[in-house]
């Protein structure tokens, strides 16, 4: 799925109130099965770019579109659609629902979507068992180490298969192994199956895995990264 | 295991034991104001079933009649008068004497009446007898006695019981609890009831033993209990009465009703306040506690409109949830307050009390306003979060 954002804008308010311009006028765009990082210092926007392409939050200004559809102009409940359908998401502090056990969890990514049990049951076990954590399916996210959770964080992000994934720092919270297998799962996707894959981080290694890498400063792009990293 | 799961999704404890707490505030209170209303209905429902008379003056002034000895003469004419179907003459004394007689719906009663007639009240045909058996013609020296005179002295068919200067009784019949006056009373043939009003009134023996007026033991009633015809309008008759048989007091029922009312009227009062106050005291600890774990939960939901919960399943699922943890949180309410309501009465009922009536439809309700409530609360947390963006949502809940 091809991604284009142009001329996103997002100004949050601050504690007293004044507006706090985060993003101004930044274009974005993927190809179907590329892989892109979104790098710059702390606090330049790279968060809330993703969230804006994400819909998880209202746009100031600009458009997103997934393939031939300006998905930020649709309705609430048609982005609620593409959200659950189009979209994956990989937050950097997981993100877990506490109250649901691991395979819950993963399993949650499905009950929004109407995907047959059945079906989503056998994908969300192949995929824990893939990334070695099917005997934690019981366990509850309390119960597990910050490297199982992010595994079943992205287990859920990708249970759909989900066109374009986000991934918002998904190794930050992790050690080089653990971070190895997450960024080494994103780059497969965009291999063999064709996903596009957005990458927020700060992690040079994780940004030269990518196909290309954005930079941002300030609520700018200073770089759209036009050639291959590697 | 799983379906109680998914009735009550984990992390939802303290959410039940707060709503738990606000139901068993709003059951106990209401058991309490149903207690009060089952004793003034009941009360009221006596005084309609039959028209009270008592001789003229003042007499013993005890019970639901207020007069002087009611001769049997004058019940005599009683009967004659159209549209009476039948007179119960009746000796009611009060069982310590020494007491204030001031409240006479609370106050243990001895009532005399034949054993042989038929109860004239429309509202009391029979008292419902739990242990043993109701009097019959031909008792003597036998006692029925109310539930809470029963449970405050112990006393169960074949005890025997002492009501009055030296005399003993054998219990013969409990009557079943009904929550009001003859709860507290103990019916005993009319004759033994005239021997302990003789052996109490040292003055009645003496006019007795003068040979005064003429009278003999058959004058010696405290009042009579009149049953009307089917189609009498008993307010009419009692005027009737009244009017075509000088020298007696006869209560009006529909009077006697109105001033009952009027003498409860606190009491009513404080039912209604005890029933708000109830009702302001669970419902806003059961919608708070609700509301308050959604919005807890802010983060989860945020999580599940990320991963592309619409508006409309986002509701329904916390509607569920919330249907559960307030029909779990309900249960438990009424279960406690059960059980507290049990172990107060218990100790109360050492001194003839009871202080709760839970009632099914109190239960019910205790029920249905816990999901109802429940309900709203969870509807309004949620409209108050779907507002926000999945983002806010998330950021909030951190």
């Amino acid at each position: 799925m091809a991604l284009r954002a142009r001329g996103l804008s997002k100004t949050f308010r601050g504690p007293d109130g004044r507006p706090v311009p985060v993003l101004h006028g930044v274009e974005v765009e993927a190809k179907a099965g590329e892989f892109v990082a979104v790098a710059g210092p702390s606090g330049c926007g790279k968060s809330t770019l993703l969230n804006l392409i994400g819909l998880l939050e209202p746009l100031d200004a600009g458009e997103i579109w997934l393939d031939d559809v300006c998905v930020s102009r649709l309705s609430r409940r048609a982005q609620c659609r593409v959200r659950g359908r189009s979209l994956g998401y990989v937050f950097q502090s997981f993100l877990l629902i506490a109250g649901l056990t691991a395979l819950e969890n993963v399993l949650l990514a499905a009950r929004y979507v109407s995907r047959p049990r059945a079906e989503a049951l056998a994908t969300a076990r192949a995929l824990m068992e893939r990334l070695g954590v099917a005997h934690r399916a019981d366990h509850y996210p309390a119960q597990l180490s910050g490297g199982e959770q992010q595994r079943i964080a992205y287990c859920r992000a990708v249970l759909n298969a989900p066109p374009l994934v986000l991934a918002d720092e998904p190794t930050g919270n992790l050690d080089e192994g653990h971070a190895a297998v997450i960024l080494a799962e994103l780059r497969g996707l965009c291999r063999e199956r064709g996903t596009s894959v957005i990458l927020v981080t700060h992690r040079a290694d994780a940004a030269a895995l990518a196909d290309r890498t954005l930079r941002l400063r300030e609520g700018r792009l200073e770089s759209q990264g036009g050639e291959r990293n590697s | 295991m799983v379906g109680v799961r998914r009735l009550l999704p984990r992390g939802y404890l303290f959410t039940v034991l707060g709503i738990a707490v606000g139901v068993a505030g709003l059951v106990a209170l209401g058991a309490m104001a149903e207690r009060i209303t089952r004793f003034i209905d009941g009360g009221d429902r006596f005084v309609l079933g039959q028209i009270s008379v008592a001789g003229e003056g003042m007499g013993m002034g005890t019970g639901f009649t207020a007069g002087g000895l009611l001769r049997a003469a004058k019940i005599e004419e009683i009967a004659r008068v159209p549209g009476v179907a039948a007179v119960q003459a009746q000796v009611m004394l009060p069982l310590d004497p020494t007491t204030s007689q001031f409240l006479t719906l609370t106050q243990e009663l001895i009532l005399g009446v034949d054993p042989a007639g038929r109860m004239p009240n429309r509202e009391f045909r029979e008292l419902p007898v739990r242990a043993g058996r109701a009097l019959r013609a031909g008792d003597r020296g036998v006692a029925v006695v109310g539930a809470d005179f029963a449970a405050s002295r112990g006393l169960r068919p074949g005890a025997a019981l002492v009501l009055a200067a030296g005399r003993s009784f054998e219990v013969v019949g409990v009557l079943d609890k009904t929550l009001t006056a003859p709860d507290r009373f103990a019916i005993v043939p009319l004759d033994d009831a005239r021997d302990l009003w003789l052996r109490r009134d040292p003055l009645l023996v003496q006019v007795f033993a003068g040979g005064v007026g003429g009278m003999s033991r058959s004058d010696l009633n405290t009042g009579a209990a009149v049953a009307w015809a089917d189609g009498a309008d008993p307010d009419a008759l009692a005027r009737r009465i009244q009017r075509e048989v000088p020298g007696l007091n006869v209560t009006i029922p529909g009077e006697l009703s109105r001033l009952l009312r009027q003498s409860t009227a606190f009491f009513s009062a404080l039912l209604f306040g005890i029933g708000v106050l109830g009702l302001v005291i669970g419902g806003l600890s059961l919608s708070n506690t609700v509301t308050a774990a959604v919005f807890e939960r802010i983060r989860d939901f945020g999580i599940k409109r990320a991963l592309g919960a619409t508006d409309g399943q986002l509701l329904r699922e916390i509607l569920g949830e919330a249907l559960g943890v307030s029909l779990s949180g309900g249960a438990l309410g009424v279960g406690l307050a059960l059980a507290v309501g049990a172990l107060v009465d218990a100790r109360v009922l050492r001194d003839g009390q009871q202080l709760f009536l839970f009632s099914p439809r109190l239960l019910a309700f205790a029920i249905g306003f816990s999901v109802v409530l429940g309900g709203l609360a969870a509807t309004y947390a949620t409209l108050r979060i779907v507002r926000l963006s999945p983002a806010e949502a998330i950021r909030r809940g951190a």
